[in-house]
Formats: C-alpha cells, structure tokens, sequence
C-alpha cells in the first residue's frame, strides 16, 4: 500500500487530503511557499497522530506538524515534503481547572477563542500575539509566541505547565512542570515542531485584571518614541504593553481601520497598564511625565472600551494593511536591549534610506522586540537585493548591539542560515545533542532551526522566487 | 552503608572559568566523578553520588559581569550569592524572585540547578522564567552558551530550560543572565496564631483575598526559628507587596477576612517584613542535628488537608514528630520529621518513608543530615517522561562525570 493509502485506512478518507489542490495550500505560511507535502493529515486524536507518524516511518517520509500556518518563517511548511498533520481538527479544550487557574487543550485551538472561553470564570490565557485570532495554541507553543502583553506577563513559555507528545517514532509522552526531573517543557516549547508533536497542553491561566487603562501619546518620530519607552522602563515601570507605530504604519492603519490614531505624528506610542485600581491615577501621571520629558506632542488616555479595543485591532493589524502600500513586505524580528531601542532604529533607518527602501515600524518597544516591514514588490529584482542587503545589515547591527535574530516568530527555515551569527559552533553542537535524543533520524520537521548542511533547499520565502 | 558524613578531602575550587573547564576536561578523561556543588545549602536534596567523586565548588566565581539597570537584565557569575545578588540590584529597587533557604550562602547556580521553587511563584512566576542567557561547561570541558542578554529570545532551543532544575547533571552552570523586576516598593508581613478550629476558614478566606499575597504560610512548630513564638499552635504567615495604598487596602481586607474568620489578633511587621518571610523560607530545609528529615509533598491547595493530616497520622503511627509548613498559594507542604535522638529516628525514618511514599509516591526529601539519609526513596516516583531524560543524560555526560547518581531516576 502507499502511504496515501495506508492512512486512509488508518484515519478514514475524511482526515486525508492528497487531491493536489488540497495539498497546495499547504505548500504556505504567512511569509513562504515551499513545495506541496505528499500528503495531509486531520487527525482527530492523540492516537491518530501517533498512527500518522508510524505510518510516516515506516513510508519513510518526514512530518510537518501544523497549527493555522500564520507562521514568518516557513516553520510549518515542509522542506523535503513528506506529510503535513494539520491539527485544524483537534481545537477543543479538554479540561478546565478555575480553582487551580489550569486548562488543557488541544493544539489546534485558535488562541483568542481559548481566552474567550474562560472570560465568563474571570481568567484569561496572556500570551498574545497579533495573530491571535487565528493561530494556534500548539503553534505558539511551538513558536514561543509572544504579543503585546509579554513585556509584564511573559511569552508562551511561562503559561505552559505541560506537555503531551507524540515523539519521533510515534509513541506518546507527557511532560509536567510538577514533576521532578528535567524541564523538558521548556525545551519543546519553541523547538518549532522538531522535538516532538504536540497533542495537548496544559496552560497556565490568569485572573482577569481589576482594572486596565489605555494611553496614547505621539512623537515627532521614533526615536522620541523609543527613548521614552526606554526613559519609562528605567524608572522601575514596567506597563502591560508598550508598543510603538511609526508614520507609516499608522498612516496604513488608519486607512484601513480607522483605529483612531493620530496621523500627523511621525510616531505613536501604545500604552496599557492592567492592575489594581489603587495603582492607577499614579502610574498614569508617571507615565505621562516621562512621555512629555521626551517631547510627546500629544496625551491622551482612552474614555471607552470600543476607543480601546479599536486601538488594539489597529495595532494588531498593522502587518495586514501595509498591503495597500505595497505588494510584498519584509518582516524581522530582531529583539535588541530596552536602552538600544533608539540606536536600532537609527540602524534601521540608515539601511532602508540606502538601499532606497520604504520601511515601517512596528513593534513591540517595552521588549525591545522590533518588527522593521521592508516594503517593496518581488517582481522588481532589484528591490528583492534591497531588501536582502538591508535585512543582513540590520540583523548585524542589531546583533552588535547585544540582541539577537528573533525574538518571537522563530527561526523556521527562513533565519537557520543565520543562527552562526549568534551562536558558536560548541553552542550550536549542545542543541544538537537534544535533537539527537529526540529526533536522531531527522524525520520531525527537518531543515528547520540549524544551519544546512549539504541540503535540499526547496523553500524559498516568496521574496526570493 | 556507606556513611553520608565521609569527606571527601578532595575539593576544588577554581577561580576562572578556563579553570574549571580544565578541571572539568581532566576529570572526564580519567574517568572519575565530580560532585558539583555551589554553598552547599541543599546538600540535603539528591542522592549521594554512585561514585566517588572530588567535589567542584563554584562558588569563587561570583563576578557581576553586566549590569545595566536600565535594561532590567544582569548577568553574573553562578557562584555569587542570593544574598549579593539580592543586595546589588536593590540600590536600583530590582530584584529578581529567587526565593530559596540561606540566601547568605546559597549560589545562584546552586539555586537553578536544584529547581528551588519559592512561596512567590504563584504571583512572580518561577526562576527558570526569568533566566534569559546561561553559559555552561559540559563534562568535556567544553563551554557552552545559550539565550543571550534579551527578554524574548527563540533563536535555537531554550537550552536555558534544561540546565535549571538539572541538577548538575547535564553541565555545570557557571554563570546566568537574568531579566529583573521592579521591586514593590513596600512589604508588610502578618503573622496570626491559628487555633485549630480557625484553621480551615483562615485558609479558605486567605484564597478569597482580592489582593493576593505574595505568600501565604501555615507554620505548625519549628519553635522559634520562624517568627519567635514557641509554635504549639499553628499560625499563619502572609506577605503583601506593592505600593503603599495597594498595602493599606490589602492590610484592611486582611484584618477582616482573618477576623471573620475567628482568628484572634495580628501581629503586623513593616520593617524586616521580608528578613521574616526569608526566615519562613530557611526554616523549610532546617535540621534538627542528625534527628530529622524534611520531606516536600506537592499538590494543590485544595488538597493540601488531606496531605497534612496523612503526614502526621503517619508520623504519630511511626513514633516520631512532625511539623509542617504549607504553602497555601502553590499547595506545598515541607514535613519536618524528627525523633527524640538520633538513634530512635534512624530506626523508624525508614518505615515512616515507605508509608508516606506509599500514599504520596512523589513525596521529595529537601533536608536532613542524617546518614540514614542516603537510604530513603528521597525523589519520589520518577517522572512519566524520565526514559527521555535518561537519553539526554547519556548524550551530554556519556561518561557519568557530573553528579552521576545524585538525580532522579539514577541519573
């Protein structure tokens, strides 16, 4: 039998895809497209996974685990074909534990939805990444997605408690933060599917806060932006979220949204501090104060919960309506120290302005997480080298500044190459040696993470066609 | 049986980094063990190495490498203590959540690579948390790197995750960059007597507190070496953090949760608030000479009674005291078992080990400096996943050179 075949019958027609239409899509995340799988798995259970990938050795054939592919770095789309297991079907949440502030779910639950589900007990799930609406507990585990709200709160993998695996030859295991024994938790989370496939989590939840305030201030330009972001964290304030827009970006989502952003700043910063009513009043004057030490040429603190929730979606939209700018964009995720913030910017800017690229800013300041979006149009050759020459540049400066190549969308296939710039050969070797325990022949989303050896090169972001 | 008290006389301490790497290098290639150890503070976690071993001590690489405060990151060398690091990062009002017994002595690299999990971490979260960047040296002698000096980090594995907790045994920590907070800029501790009746409506209104306290602590015994009452009765601990009207509304609600409660007056610590919470702390590793042993019992707050009744009808059966400590934020219990001399708890420790393992396979032993320490199940049922484990040990440490046997599960 083919593999094909052999897993029709192990899950039923219904949980296979092999039409090339079907499996075409998956040839794509958020910023890649690579070859089509061979296949692609549904399944429905832990047990069906394990099946899947036992079916998959025995065929010989790698496996790409998938949560909703809004990844930006082909982390979920397959490098050597092989099968795809979608977990679009296993999206429930098993389990929830108000008392203890627990749940578990399946990886394939869309990560908004989680929150919404528990909203009504007073909890919610923190991690937030701007693409929460669709993606994927098991893909920000994956990722170790973090958002907004990681500055005070932390990324994915501060509000995992555990793991269910299935491992490399399709046999399952559990992992808890409750046992004794090594953090195999924290390892899997952010291995981008190439230690084990996760089938279910368990997560930490948090109580909903008492109180939560939004604060807008605008900027003569970034760097006023940044230095008060820095200024801020310096004096012992560490907000909710502290997100920064450059003119660009606002002037696309305000075109696009409405959001309600001042369009005559040459930046804006996004201020939200949840807490104790008691702390209010004093955290905002401060806030305030420094953000006028530093040149606001606006304050204002959002009256409604539609002001605020509109801000929100404006900002985490931002990406998505650079589209009426141009027809491809570029994204990094370079994370640099808090009081570096302006000098990476400035290094932003000078690459863009020589290469003559058009670049907005959008990121997550209080981490020092940026998202430079290079802006330019892949038919045009000559602006694809732009934006590779640019990308190098501001990876380096950005390195040389005490940062590093992600901060939150992974490595994937897209950044492996440049894993060398930070890490040494003995670094690299060390994570070698868990791959080697967890994945020796390879077969878990391989040419992910660690530079290439002598390789198939069948991804290419859609920048580089 | 071999005695725990035998010396090895055999005790390096080295200086540099490169230092401890050859040593390191050198011990591998003879094949001989190293026992790691930082200020020795949890000597009562673990069992005693399958080989004997020279013993590695780090603690002379203390240096503060980076601090820039503005960044609320620093890094420093594995030995530095608690205590330094605790004191170096409060002239900026910092600090990161660290909360482990005799913070004077204890290492930062000790303190990671035990898992030490504080009374705080319900509301800070725990250390592996805020370990943003390790550097290691692997039973090679190579040094190793991991993470860096930024708050959201993916680039490659969080290799950070596996050092914490691990016991020495995949590598040897010798330093760690950590993200920090700001501190709250008050601290005010309650400590309540708690009449046996009260108990369980205290800890029931303590859950309901709308201001949630950084600790909630239900001490039973250790005479005097907590809050200085002679401990007959049970009482009750909590720790409030924030800033001053947070404090003060907190302080309210607590006067009257505890009041409804029955629970008779509280006594209110401003200034030492913390230095009395850090005592809570020590106390869950104190000894009795070679007469006790404390055990950790994990699980929720909601069956934290359970486990503390299970403990003492136990200990009443075996002939031997018991004392408690119950964290009821996390649902930690720390037991402290102890006969009336040595030789009495040395008979019955035994018997009362297996009956408590028995009911709680998991139960950890976090203290003792009996010998007889050495023969008690003192890591409880290993974890689901401890095959895997086994697999990494076999990968970093081939040969067995760090720590080997002192861990779960053999390792």
């Amino acid at each position: 039998m083919t593999l094909q075949q052999r897993l029709i019958e192990a899950l039923g027609q219904d949980a296979v895809k092999t039409a090339p239409e079907d499996l075409a899509v998956y040839a794509f995340d958020a910023y890649s497209q690579a070859q089509p799988p061979s296949v692609v798995v549904l399944p429905s259970s832990t047990r069906e996974v394990a099946a899947t990938v036992k079916i998959a050795n025995d065929c010989g054939e790698p496996i790409v685990p998938r949560g909703a592919g809004t990844g930006l770095c082909g982390g979920a789309v397959p490098a050597k074909g092989g099968v795809v297991i979608s977990f679009a079907r296993m999206n429930r949440m098993l389990n929830l534990d108000v008392p203890n502030k627990r749940a578990r779910v399946q990886p394939g639950l869309i990560n908004l939805e989680l929150s919404q589900q528990i909203h009504s007990s007073g909890l919610f799930y923190a991690p937030d990444p701007s693409s929460q609406k669709v993606s994927t507990i098991g893909g920000n585990c994956a990722t170790n997605a973090g958002g907004p709200h990681c500055l005070s709160y932390g990324t994915t993998v501060n509000h995992v408690l555990g793991l269910e695996i299935v491992d490399h030859e399709g046999e399952v295991f559990t992992t808890s933060l409750d046992e004794v024994g090594y953090d195999l938790t924290g390892a899997l989370v952010g291995s981008e599917g190439t230690l084990g496939i996760i089938c279910a989590a368990d997560v930490r939840l948090m109580n909903l806060p008492e109180s939560v305030r939004v604060w807008l201030a605008s900027f003569a330009d970034v760097e006023a932006a940044s230095e008060t972001v820095s200024a801020i964290i310096a004096s012992g304030i560490v907000p909710t979220a502290l997100e920064i827009m450059d003119d660009v970006i606002v002037a696309a989502v305000e075109a696009a949204y409405g959001a309600g952003y001042p369009t005559d700043a040459g930046a804006v910063l996004l201020v939200e501090h949840a807490g104790f009513h008691d702390d209010m009043d004093e955290r905002e004057r401060a806030i305030e104060r420094i953000a006028h030490e530093h040149g606001a040429l606006s304050w204002r603190a959002a009256k409604t919960q539609r002001e605020c929730d509109a801000l929100w979606a404006g900002r985490k939209g931002a990406a998505g309506a650079t589209g009426r700018i141009a027809p491809n964009y570029y994204i990094q995720d370079v994370c640099v120290p808090r009081s570096k913030l302006p000098h990476a910017l400035a290094c932003v800017g000078q690459s863009a302005r020589a290469h003559g690229l058009k670049v907005g800013n959008v990121f997550h300041a209080g981490d020092g997480n940026l998202h430079p979006l290079m802006m330019y149009d892949k038919r045009d050759s000559k602006q694809v080298a732009a934006v590779i020459g640019a990308g190098n540049e501001i990876l380096q400066a950005c390195i040389d500044l005490g940062g590093t190549i992600s901060g939150e969308h992974g490595i994937g296939y897209e950044k492996r190459d440049t894993l060398s710039l930070v890490f040494s050969a003995n670094d690299l070797a060390t994570m070698a040696k868990v791959r080697g325990v967890f994945d020796p022949r390879g077969v878990l989303n391989p040419e992910k993470i660690f530079p290439a050896g002598v390789g198939c090169a069948e991804v290419r972001p859609a920048a580089l066609q | 049986m071999r005695s725990e008290t035998t010396i090895n006389t055999n005790r390096i301490v080295p200086k540099t980094v490169p230092q401890l790497q050859t040593f390191v290098r050198e011990a591998n290639e003879r094949g001989s063990a190293l026992r790691i150890e930082g200020g020795n503070t949890l000597r009562g976690m673990g069992k005693p190495l399958s080989r004997e071993g020279a013993t590695l001590c780090t603690t002379a690489l203390r240096a503060v490498h980076t601090y820039t405060f503005a960044d609320l990151t620093v890094s420093v060398g594995a030995g530095i203590t608690l205590r330094a690091l605790r004191s170096l990062l409060a002239e900026h009002d910092q600090f990161v959540p660290l909360d482990a017994p005799r913070a004077q002595h204890a290492t930062v690299g000790g303190t990671l690579a035990a898992g030490w999990l504080g009374p705080r971490r319900h509301l800070f979260g725990r250390p592996r948390d805020y370990v943003i960047g390790t550097h290691i040296v692997l039973a090679d002698g190579t040094l190793a790197a991991a993470g860096g000096m930024v708050v959201k980090n993916v680039t490659g594995y969080d290799m950070s995750k596996l050092y914490v907790g691990s016991f020495g045994t995949l590598g040897i920590l010798v330093s760690a960059n950590f993200k920090t907070l700001p501190a709250p800029p008050c601290a005010r501790v309650f400590i309540a007597k708690l009449p046996e009746e009260t108990r369980l409506r205290a800890t029931a209104a303590v859950a309901r507190l709308e201001v949630t306290p950084s600790a909630a602590l239900w001490i039973y015994g250790f005479k005097k070496s907590v809050d200085g009452e002679d401990g007959i009765d049970g009482r009750i601990l909590l720790l409030l953090e924030g800033s001053s009207p947070l404090i003060e509304r907190a302080t309210r609600d607590v006067r009257s949760a505890l009041g409804r409660a029955g629970v008779p007056e509280t006594q209110v610590i401003d200034t030492g608030a913390l230095q009395a919470y850090d005592r809570a702390v020590d106390a869950c590793v104190a000894t009795i000479g070679e007469r006790s042993v404390t055990f950790r019992l994990s699980g929720t707050p909601q069956d934290s009674e359970a486990r503390v009744r299970a403990v003492y009808v136990i200990a009443r059966k075996h002939e031997l005291a018991a004392e408690s400590i119950l964290d009821l934020m996390n649902g930690d219990l720390f037991a402290r078992v102890s006969g009336k001399d040595a030789r009495a708890f040395s008979q019955r420790i035994e018997g009362l080990d297996d009956a408590l393992h028995d009911v709680f396979p998991k139960t950890m032993l976090v203290a003792g400096d009996s010998p007889i320490r050495s023969a008690l199940n003192v890591w409880g049922e290993p974890a689901a996943a401890i095959a895997q484990m086994r697999a990494l040990k076999a990968a970093f440490d081939p040969k067995g050179t760090l720590n080997p046997g002192r861990f779960v599960g053999g390792i």
